[in-house]
């Protein structure tokens, strides 16, 4: 498995969108995967006051080494090694540039216009 | 964390440990929330929703993420809801009720949602309407429908709705029946027996039965170490039963003389078939079993709105389009969380929060003319074999050959390791993830 142009983030981006379009494994969108995460790492990835670590603002080189490397088995884990083996190289991309975009703060002090803007903006990498 | 590796299996974690393994958090965040309320324009889409809790409430709030016009109304006949995740805590006293209480106030607030608080007595799926007990009647869109489950007393000779509101609490839904049970438990006399009676599958929250049998097991372990409780089981195999097991063996005494719980199989005559409630006797394929408490937990069907709106089959489930949650039986009109067929997925209250949210998808994409996109759904149980004792089953589901099913290589329990720091972190984030996932829900 080639996984080393991973790491450089511009050229990963490039990589993502003929996975994404590929009419014969279409993949589910950034966002909808990133909602099953919320129910530990809270709403958007914006909980950052328990144990799991926050995901929102988290620098999309940082979220997609973490995701395979616990998909490996090369970074201990307790639970998220069984979780990322659900997930594809495509889809862990797209899950780390929808995550990069999420305010870096509280779900609870995030407004509703606050978020829908931060999901239309760029990549911002909130945890530099 | 070789910093944990000193801990014995039933040792407490401190925050000083997580920090030592984790790092402090950086904790960010004092913005304002303010949210609008807001006039919806007359011919917006209307989407109604029967029921406010794990599946309905999350299914509001991320419609409302998909789709910043819709008219959404939730229809619930409660003013508050009670989880019932953790309410086998409440049992043995590591949470209280009120911890596990909630409203739709945040909902309403904040994702411009209509809450009513009314019973829903009936549904015309050909005019979309809904009609409640106050009287009033809701035009829909879109419907979609997350009951809950209802219990089969009938399977039980002798055993009924009435015996469990009083003396033999199933303790299933949360509420007066759990803390019946609580009292009956610290009212349990020195050396005496207690049966738990998990039931067939499919139901709510496969490893709870366990969860609590092991609860029982270390209140006796500390204040009543001679009682014993008898696990009558109508199956051969339950959730996580390898982690749980090990975990009775290290904490309980489990297949030894002393065991504090003793587990009996279906094969072994496990199932039970009759209460006596004037004997306190428990009638089972394998003979009779007398003891001081009781507590069946009934085999299952779909919530009662489910069926009194004919959207089950002849299982007493509701069969649903897998990509979408919508009815098989019957179109616009949704179902989601423990009522629902939806193949592998377990009946838990994870589950109808992701099933919440590829529903949500699937409706505003309908509400604007799509087709629904490519559905992905998750499942994560972590129940406790002790206080600080964590085992947990984890995946990733995707639609496959017209069926949901775990998703790559990513279905799992827990690893049997002779390391006390994987059970020790998972009974940690068992405690994060119930403090998290109600947020998710509710605010």
């Amino acid at each position: 498995m080639k996984l080393s142009y991973l790491f450089t983030p511009a050229l990963a981006f490039a990589l993502i969108q003929p996975a994404a379009a590929d009419a014969q494994n279409p993949i589910a969108s950034g966002a909808a995967m990133a909602w099953q995460c919320a129910p530990c790492h809270g709403t958007n990835g914006q909980e950052f006051l328990e144990a799991m670590p926050p995901l929102a603002g988290m620098p999309a080189e940082q979220f997609i080494k973490a995701m395979i490397a616990y998909r490996e088995g090369t970074r201990p884990a307790i639970i998220m090694d069984r979780v990322a083996r659900g997930f594809t190289d495509a889809e862990i991309e797209a899950m780390a540039y929808w995550f990069e975009k999420q305010p870096v703060k509280q779900w609870e002090n995030t407004s509703l216009t606050e978020s829908q803007n931060a999901q239309k903006s760029n990549s911002t990498g909130g945890q530099q | 964390m070789s910093q944990l590796e000193h801990k014995t299996f039933d040792s407490k974690i401190t925050r000083r440990d997580l920090i030592k393994v984790f790092g402090a958090t950086a904790v960010a965040g004092t913005g304002i929330f303010g949210a609008s309320s807001k006039a919806f324009a007359k011919d917006a889409q209307h989407v109604v929703v029967l029921g406010g809790g794990v599946g309905g409430s999350t299914f509001a709030k991320y419609l409302r993420f998909a789709d910043p016009d819709v008219k959404i109304t939730i229809i619930e006949q409660y003013p508050e809801y009670i989880t019932c995740l953790r309410s086998n805590d409440v049992i043995v006293g590591m949470h209280t009720l009120d911890e596990l209480t909630f409203n739709l106030d945040t909902i309403k607030s904040k994702y411009n949602v209509n809450v009513v608080i009314d019973k829903v007595i009936g549904a015309d799926f050909d005019k979309k309407t809904v009609r409640t007990a106050k009287g009033e009647s809701f035009s829909y869109d879109k419907l979609v429908v997350s009951p809950g489950i209802d219990f089969k007393f009938e399977d039980y000779e002798g055993y009924d709705a009435e015996l469990a509101a009083g003396k033999f609490p199933h303790a299933y839904k949360a509420g007066p029946q759990t803390l019946e049970l609580r009292r009956q438990l610290l009212a349990m006399p020195q050396g005496g027996t207690a049966i738990i009676a998990p039931p067939q599958n499919p139901f709510r929250c496969p490893p709870g039965p366990y969860e609590r049998a092991s609860f029982f097991a270390e209140y006796f372990k500390k204040h009543n170490p001679t009682a014993k409780l008898l696990v009558l089981d109508p199956k051969d195999r339950f959730t996580k039963d390898g982690p749980f097991k090990k975990a009775w063996e290290r904490l309980y005494g489990y297949k030894t003389d002393n065991s504090l719980i003793d587990w009996v199989s279906g094969s072994d005559g496990g199932r039970v078939v009759a209460l006596h409630a004037k004997e306190m006797v428990v009638e089972t394929d394998g003979g009779d079993h007398k003891a001081d408490v009781i507590n069946i937990i009934p085999n299952q069907r779909a919530g009662k709105l489910a069926q009194e709106l004919g959207l089950t089959n002849a299982s007493g489930w509701c069969p649903i389009e897998r990509n979408s949650m919508e009815s098989s039986l019957h179109k616009e009109v949704y179902v989601l969380g423990d009522s629902s067929i939806a193949d592998a997925m377990p009946k838990s209250g994870y589950s109808a929060n992701s099933q919440a949210k590829v529903c949500a998808r699937a409706v505003a994409d309908s509400l604007k003319g799509q087709a629904p996109g490519v559905a992905i759904y998750s499942n994560v149980c972590y129940s406790l074999a002790g206080e600080n004792y964590g085992v947990s089953i984890a995946a990733i589901y995707e639609v496959r050959d017209g069926l949901i099913q775990p998703k790559g290589k990513s279905a799992g329990v827990s690893p049997i390791t002779d390391k006390a720091a994987q059970p020790i972190l998972e009974a940690v984030y068992q405690k994060n993830w119930q403090r998290e996932f109600v947020k998710d829900v509710f605010s």
